[in-house]
């Protein structure tokens, strides 16, 4: 191919040792006159310990005209290459372990099947040297060991990850197969310590020997096997890529395997690659952004609320989001054909879950980029109804070229990834009101988080003409209420409370009814 | 069975020394086989051989002297009366003493003899440790080991295959391991992965140990001279002829620059892949067919891998070189100092853990910290009998205990001896170590056998007496049957306890063989549930029902714990049990200790020319209550440590 010689040759171009990240951005000459057959490729980042919702979600709004939202902001400037699903997501509350299959699995019961990035993977390897990736940044997590894996074979067993970027560096690019040299110094080193060993044999006892004979078997073994990798030049010059520096912390932890991400896909390495910042249920301390706390005890904002502890969560979030923001920035600096490395390859961002301290799995964060001509970016798409994750993983397929009846438990793919017609979300007219009896106040209007950063716990019912009234309440009926299921729709709901000065405030809530039918007790997963 | 190897080891040490077992041998044929042939044969013989015990194959000589263990072992059977089995023909009183006779005769003429040298390969941990310790940094994984996930952050480790228990039952026994292209490329790619982090700018201070104090910014060709003939002698654990070094070093003189540090990383790989470093004792030099001292680098290996799993450090290193490491008084002084270094850790993280089995304490609980807090308890305290010169008879009963905030409820009174452990703020939990205590309330929990995550890995007293005799007394059982069955539940009449009922369904002759071994050790741990927990404590908590083995638990006051052992000593529990192991029985327990801590310093299975060293260490140790440190002395000093036979030359 020929956009793979102009890639050599812009490499060597480039001089001495490249220093990463910041490799090269080149422009493609044949950009003009080449058709783009470049290979397609799929990426997934896993954020952990869903999110804080009121920072997250995107309120109001509408396909084209639409306002990020704080938790975003790290990656605004690639508004135009990304696809903000909304809705996603269709159970009352989750355990961790099972929103972690769900991630890619589509369903937590879909446990003997491959998840969809090995579908994937197997479609689109072609005759790459790694037919995929599977990298995570965190140890197992052995009570619930479903935290620790997103990628799954045909079996359904979890696929072992890897978390060390010099590791994946040496793989890809200093083994014996990755280039002319390296082949030709491993061929160099079994001569020699043939040459060794055979002279210490000549001294050597009985005994001795036979370890030698062992050794020089095993010495000749790989010097036939190297004989028989001797193939056709590797596209790119692989000797002048830098091996990344040791890792003095996460961040730089992260940020050299998203280096190693962008090389494997520019190279063609590989195609396809998932990626968790995190088990799902992340017990790692953020150090190096002064937080202290464990991610997940933060991510349980409700019961462990201070308004210190919210930042600090916030904190963390942002950070997953400037990953992100990161790994997009580096797919668009690689030049591939007419477009960039972003263009070529599907991303697919998200969490296993929406609010994170009840594992409410709806509106969870996912977000699609790159696909160029096979996804539509630059769009907010919030579907009417809470979608379940197999139908946008059945989509996913399509893109790939693969068609499914079924996947998980879905029959139907998910419309609107290419701009086609979906049906979105819509503010359905109902009435508002408040009555009071005594200290039991029944309120009908829509539920949302307190806006304010010091009432994470603090919700309120908004009815049309009046002061909104104010939820407050222990953690039990949050919980056992689901509010944060609810949050955004119409709702019935009774409580005991008290007024003060015209503020309704609820303090227990005794009963409570979506004004749409939707009931999100039953479907605990 | 004989591997092609063992045959020739047998033969060339016939040629090589004079063969004392001839007489043993004709005397094998008049006055024992016979007796074989009509008591044991019937079982013990043939493809279906019970217990893998197959006397029929047993003719040469050679035969006769590799089956020694078997023969212990039917002098115990004998003497208990548990063999043959009470339904069976007994032999009569003659033919017992015939036996005994031709065994006593058969044991005195064995000579002490060191064993043919054999190397080995470096077993993985070995492999991480010299690696460690040759380039001054260990190759770490980047993982982020957040609290509650478990990680391999060795490199070595995580990329090399876990090595088997070799013929002595340890990973260090990696005779029969060989190497494959697969164990090739993981070494190849851990040399470049250690080659590069030597040259970053970070790692200077262990590049210039290597080239000297000087600023490493431009290395010359001299630079790289000294450096190589450091590293060449460091990675083959002994000085090297000048000829051999003159090869390589000539490789990097009158270069410079880049070309320089090519031809050094290239000579240094060659070096980390060369046989006479992944291989122990491969330069190892001597006359070829002949029983000698061992050499002074031989003998500094042998040290250093026995107490560290490790390559001598520099100390060593020139002791060896001027011969001086032999001086009684300078071995003793290096033994001790080893012992108190902290690489002497390798003696209870590794030799302990596979001895008492302790990676089974993995399996007890999903939750990390809980976990790390049962397993570290019996390593901490293995740790300190061997590097505080404590009696060997400690591992019984002591009144020493490492307790954490995860165990010290099961200390009762005694946890009120802990610092005060504080959990910081948005931690859940965390791992906590040890701090080590003294028991004056829960002396029920002294010594190896009542720790919690000893008893919670060995569920149900048929585990846990098994455990007691293969780990503790030595004994060796065969695999049970595979149609035992389950112990039948009580029916609607009956109210018999789990003891009960379990002594009728064993009850079997042919069970009895194992069973009246097992069951008085197994049973003597009923005060003990599932959990490790003692259920006469007062703050005991009775599991969930789910969680309770239902077989085998009875009320507390139902739990019969008293026993006899088939020598005759009776107890009523387990403090009763430890007296005993401590004193009648403290011979098979010391021998035991000895064995296996000898097995693991030779890297290899004792043979029968081991078994004079055997006794008299067995002997020393009983008679002056001896300590870890006594017996790491004394191993040390014997003449299968000391000395070896080199095969002849072909």
């Amino acid at each position: 191919m020929t956009t793979r010689i102009q890639r050599r040759t812009m490499l060597r171009g480039a001089g001495a040792l490249l220093p990463l990240p910041f490799l090269n951005l080149m422009e493609s000459p044949a950009k003009a006159t080449e058709p783009d057959a470049a290979p397609k490729r799929f990426l997934t980042l896993f954020k952990p310990n869903g999110v804080h919702p009121p920072s997250w979600n995107i309120s109001g709004g509408s396909e084209h005209d639409f306002r990020m939202s704080p938790l975003m902001q790290p990656f605004q400037k690639h508004r135009n290459d990304v696809l903000i699903l909304d809705n996603m997501g269709d159970f009352g509350f989750s355990s961790h372990a099972n929103s972690t299959r769900r991630f890619l699995s589509g369903h937590h019961a879909n446990t003997k099947a491959a998840s969809m990035d090995q579908l994937i993977a197997d479609r689109i390897k072609g005759d790459t040297p790694h037919r995929s990736l599977e990298l995570t940044t965190e140890g197992l997590f052995p009570n619930q060991i479903g935290c620790s894996y997103i990628s799954y074979d045909e079996n359904g067993a979890p696929i072992p990850r890897e978390s060390d970027p010099q590791l994946i560096f040496d793989r890809l690019f200093r083994n014996p197969l990755a280039s002319p040299a390296h082949r030709r110094r491993m061929s160099s080193i079994l001569d020699r310590v043939l040459e060794d060993a055979r002279s210490l044999s000549r001294t050597a006892g009985s005994e001795d020997r036979q370890t030698l004979d062992e050794y020089l078997s095993v010495v000749r073994e790989s010097e036939k096997r190297l004989q028989n990798m001797q193939q056709a030049e590797p596209s790119v010059d692989v000797s002048r890529f830098a091996r990344p520096a040791n890792a003095a912390n996460l961040d730089q932890q992260v940020e050299s395997m998203l280096d190693m991400i962008e090389l494997a896909l520019w190279t063609d390495s590989t195609r396809c690659v998932t990626y968790m910042l995190g088990n799902s249920n992340s017990r790692m301390i953020f150090d190096f952004l002064g937080v202290t706390e464990q991610h997940h005890y933060l991510s349980h904002f409700f019961r462990n609320f201070s308004r210190t502890n919210l930042e600090s969560l916030l904190k963390i979030s942002l950070w997953h989001m400037e990953k992100f923001d990161s790994l997009l920035t580096r797919l668009k600096s690689r030049r591939e054909g007419n477009g960039t490395l972003l263009d070529n390859t599907v991303v697919l961002y998200g969490s296993g879950m929406g609010h994170s301290d009840n594992h409410t799995v709806t509106r969870i964060p996912i977000i699609l980029a790159g696909g160029k001509g096979m996804l539509k970016t630059g769009r907010y798409v919030r579907y009417s109804e809470n979608q379940q994750l197999g139908r946008l993983h059945i989509s996913l397929l399509e893109k790939f070229g693969i068609d499914v009846d079924t996947f998980a438990n879905s029959e139907e793919p998910l419309p609107g990834l290419n701009g086609s017609d979906f049906k979105p979300y819509q503010e359905r007219a109902f009435a508002s009101w408040i009555k009071v009896e005594g200290t039991q106040i029944t309120v009908q209007g829509r539920i949302r988080m307190s806006d304010n950063l010091d009432e994470a716990k603090v919700f309120f019912v908004d009815v049309e003409g009046q002061p909104p009234v104010r939820v407050e309440v222990a953690f039990r009926d949050f919980h056992n209420f689901n509010l944060a299921y609810h949050c955004g729709t119409g709702i019935t709901l009774t409580g005991t409370g008290s007024t003060e000065g015209g503020q309704h405030i609820i303090s227990k809530v005794n009963e409570l009814k979506s004004v749409h039918g939707r009931k999100p007790g039953t479907q605990n997963g | 069975m004989f591997s092609s190897r063992d045959i020739s080891v047998a033969f060339l040490v016939c040629i090589a020394i004079s063969y004392p077992f001839a007489v043993a041998g004709a005397d094998f044929d008049v006055h024992v086989k016979p007796l074989l042939s009509k008591y044991c044969v019937k079982c013990h013989g043939g493809e279906e051989a019970n217990g893998d015990v197959d006397f029929s194959k047993i003719s040469t000589t050679e035969d006769i002297d590799t089956a020694f263990e078997t023969w212990e072992s039917v002098v115990r059977h004998l003497r208990a009366g548990t063999m043959p089995p009470q339904d069976q023909v007994q032999p009569d009183d003659e033919e017992r003493n015939r036996f005994f006779e031709w065994y006593q005769n058969f044991v005195d003429n064995v000579e002490v003899q060191p064993a043919v040298f054999q190397s080995r390969r470096l077993s993985a941990n070995e492999y991480r440790n010299t690696l460690r310790s040759l380039f001054g940094f260990d190759l770490q994984v980047a993982i982020i080991e957040a609290e509650q996930t478990i990680a391999e952050r060795s490199m070595v480790l995580k990329l090399l295959p876990t090595d088997p228990p070799g013929g002595s039952g340890f990973q260090n026994d990696t005779h029969q391991n060989p190497l494959t292209t697969i164990i090739w490329d993981q070494y190849s790619f851990l040399a470049d992965a250690a080659l590069e982090q030597l040259f970053l700018r970070e790692r200077s201070t262990q590049l210039e140990k290597f080239t000297g104090s000087e600023s490493v910014t431009e290395m010359t060709s001299e630079q790289a001279e000294r450096l190589l003939r450091l590293f060449l002698m460091r990675a083959w654990r002994r000085t090297v002829p000048e000829a051999d070094v003159e090869q390589v070093v000539s490789k990097v003189r009158e270069r410079n620059g880049a070309e320089l540090l090519t031809a050094l990383k290239f000579e240094m790989k060659t070096v980390l892949m060369s046989p006479a470093f992944i291989y122990r004792g491969l330069l190892v030099s001597g006359q070829h067919g002949k029983r000698q001292s061992v050499d002074a680098f031989e003998l500094a290996e042998r040290l250093s891998y026995f107490l560290w799993a490790d390559m001598p450090d520099d100390q060593l290193m020139s002791l060896a070189a001027d011969k001086t490491l032999a001086d009684p008084n300078v071995y003793a002084t290096q033994i001790d100092r080893m012992l108190a270094s902290p690489k002497s850790r390798n003696l209870a993280d590794d030799f302990a853990v596979q001895w008492l089995a302790l990676n089974e304490i993995e399996h007890v609980s999903d939750n990390v910290p809980q976990m790390v807090a049962l397993k570290s308890q019996p390593i901490d305290f293995m740790h300190y009998l061997f590097t505080e010169d404590r009696p060997l008879l400690e591992l019984i009963n002591s009144q020493t205990a490492f307790i954490s905030p995860h165990t010290s409820r099961l200390y009762r009174g005694d946890a009120a001896q802990m610092t005060k452990y504080v959990k910081q703020k948005g931690i859940e939990v965390e791992i906590v170590p040890n701090q080590k205590i003294k028991l004056e309330h829960a002396v029920e929990r002294g010594g190896i056998l009542t720790m919690p995550g000893v008893l919670a890995m060995n569920k149900g007293p048929i585990q846990r007496g098994t455990w007691i005799l293969e780990r503790i007394l030595g004994q060796e059982l065969p695999e049970p049957p595979a149609d035992v069955g389950q112990v039948p539940p009580n029916n609607s009449d009956e109210h018999l306890t789990f003891r009960q009922r379990f002594e009728q369904h064993r009850s079997n002759p042919s069970c009895a063989v194992c069973h009246d071994r097992i069951d008085p050790l197994g049973f003597a741990l009923q005060d003990f549930d599932n959990g490790g927990q003692y259920v006469r404590s007062a703050n005991y908590r009775a599991p969930k029902r789910r969680k309770r083995n239902e077989l085998s638990s009875d009320a507390t006051s139902q739990i019969d714990t008293s026993g006899r052992l088939p020598s005759g000593e009776s107890f009523a529990d387990i403090t009763e049990l430890k007296q005993i192991l401590s004193t009648s029985q403290r011979e098979s327990v010391l021998r035991n200790i000895v064995e296996k801590t000898m097995s693991y310093a030779l890297c290899r299975r004792l043979k029968i020319h081991d078994r004079p060293t055997v006794n008299l260490i067995v002997k020393q140790m009983s008679e002056t209550n001896g300590t870890w440190r006594d017996l790491i002395h004394a191993i040390a000093n014997s003449v299968a440590f000391r000395e070896t036979i080199l095969s002849a030359d072909n």
